[in-house]
């Protein structure tokens, strides 16, 4: 009787156990994109240098200044992606944009006369650089040809709405609403971007959560995730590297089903690339 | 012999500990005094100072690109540029009128620490930026982000969903920033003096950027 009423406890056990793996498999089915690849870009101090730092120049490698107390490094902190996946980073401190191949080779400098924070290249259109000290956006052609007048701003922002610490929505390439579901254990919502819609009107979203405990500080996750147009998820990638030495403003970039990032460190800009497709 | 060693442990105990007490109160009233002595300031008022601020216009005349007192400076500004915020300045706490004192009078507008804290220069840092927020004095430049929790607590709320406009972001020894509201995507609004800007900006934000940093709540605030 003992023996039946442990073997009965047994199976129920294993049957909870099976059903709560079940529930957590359903949330984490989604295909889990690793990095794929990491472009790695020189980067040099200024801050033995004696004299100002020289403006443009064809040198491949990117300039930072460490900063001090109470200020933060500078240095590259904007950046977009073409088609091929060949590369646009600014270089502030030598009021250049800097292009370089999808391998990270060198390609050749622009000479913008200014310090660029942003860069984004436009659908089949001109390149917008964003002026640092003015916040004005000066259109280049893709071979970095300056274009007509700076206007206030490049492309339109897209939609996107936290509802609950566990839902949110975006909005899709036809105006209608994909709603985004978050059910991690332990985590919640914190925010999400819509970061972009492509030809096919597959939406790309970055979640960042957090664990809800008591910390010392601001810590938060992220990810990106792609949804098909009629809003099912179809992967999303391994949790994004955080600690930048360099805070970017343009921190990502979704071009042709891959996903970019803008991570400095002390010795090197590192691109990482997830590729969804 | 044994109970009179017990009996002199117990009033050395108990003088001690009065002692501590003491000490407590005295630490406690000192810092009563100081929140006391702090002027208060609606969460409102911080907002308005802020944007103020960053929609700062005006112009850079040829005399405003030169430090007199480095030879290695070098401005972010050309000659008539016309610009909106009070440039970067590190290690400055100025606010609109007195930069605009200081840019009439021919200093440099703006620098960063490359050059060292120049008294030649005129503009605000991060942490003069936000002390000036929260309507403090800045003379001197009293509060760094190492010391602004003397005068402002880390919140114990939600900081994702229930900050207030008006509390801040800091990183000690690093940056510190004004929030200033919640978008309806949960990414955050934000002003500061930022030295990449060159300026005081207001901008949207995500949290990545602000992994390590504190949420800070001004002890004088008027809720």
């Amino acid at each position: 009787m003992t023996q039946l009423s442990g073997f009965a406890l047994l199976l129920l056990a294993t049957a909870f156990l099976v059903e709560t793996e079940a529930v957590g498999r359903s949330e984490v089915s989604v295909r889990v994109v690793p990095v794929a690849q990491v472009i790695r870009i020189p980067l040099a101090s200024l801050a033995d240098e004696k004299t100002p730092p020289v403006t443009g120049g064809d040198s491949p490698v990117l300039s930072y200044y460490p900063g001090a107390a109470d200020e933060l490094p500078e240095g590259p902190d904007g950046f977009d992606a073409f088609d091929d996946g060949s590369l646009l980073i600014s270089d502030p401190l030598r009021d250049r944009v800097v292009a370089y191949d999808s391998q990270g080779k060198f390609r050749q400098s622009w000479n913008v006369g200014f310090a660029a924070d942003s860069i984004e290249i436009l659908s089949d259109g001109p390149v917008m650089v964003r002026e640092a000290g003015t916040g004005l956006f000066h259109p280049f052609s893709r071979e970095g040809k300056p274009m007509q007048d700076k206007v206030a701003s490049a492309a339109t922002s897209l939609e996107a709405q936290r509802l609950t610490p566990n839902s949110g929505s975006v909005t899709n390439g036809k105006g209608n609403q994909i709603p985004v579901r978050f059910n991690q254990p332990g985590r919640t919502l914190v925010s999400l971007e819509n970061l972009a819609i492509d030809r096919s009107g597959q939406v790309y979203v970055a979640l960042e959560s957090t664990t809800g405990q008591a910390t010392d500080s601001i810590d938060v996750a992220k990810t990106v995730r792609k949804y098909s147009a009629d809003g099912s998820l179809l992967c999303e990638t391994a949790n994004l590297p955080l600690d930048y030495f360099i805070p970017p403003v343009d921190e990502l970039r979704v071009h042709q089903g891959k996903v970019y990032q803008l991570m400095t460190t002390s010795k090197e800009v590192q691109i990482n690339v997830w590729n969804t497709n | 012999m044994q109970n009179s060693t017990l009996s002199a442990r117990f009033w050395l105990s108990l003088g001690l500990f009065f002692l501590c007490l003491s000490g407590m109160r005295h630490a406690l009233s000192q810092n009563t005094s100081t929140i006391a002595r702090l002027p208060q300031t609606t969460r409102a008022e911080a907002v308005e100072r802020a944007k103020r601020l960053a929609a700062h216009p005006w112009v850079c005349g040829s005399s405003n690109l030169h430090a007199s007192c480095s030879r290695a400076y070098k401005s972010d500004w050309t000659s008539g540029q016309h610009i909106t915020g009070i440039p970067y300045n590190w290690g400055g706490g100025d606010g609109p009128d007195l930069f605009d004192q200081k840019l009439a009078k021919g200093l440099a507008a703006g620098a960063h620490s490359r050059y060292g804290v120049l008294s030649c220069t005129a503009g605000i840092d991060c942490s003069g930026f936000v002390t000036y927020c929260w309507g403090l004095s800045t003379a001197g430049h009293p509060y760094s982000t190492s010391n602004l929790r003397a005068i402002a607590g880390k919140p114990k709320y939600n900081w994702f969903t229930d900050m207030k406009p008006g509390d801040a972001l800091n990183k000690a020894g690093s940056h510190v920033v004004l929030f200033t509201g919640y978008n309806s995507d949960g990414t955050i609004n934000v002003c500061e003096a930022s030295g990449s800007a060159a300026r005081v900006i207001c901008h949207k934000t995500t949290w990545s950027r602000y992994k390590g940093y504190i949420p800070l709540q001004y002890k004088g605030i008027d809720d």
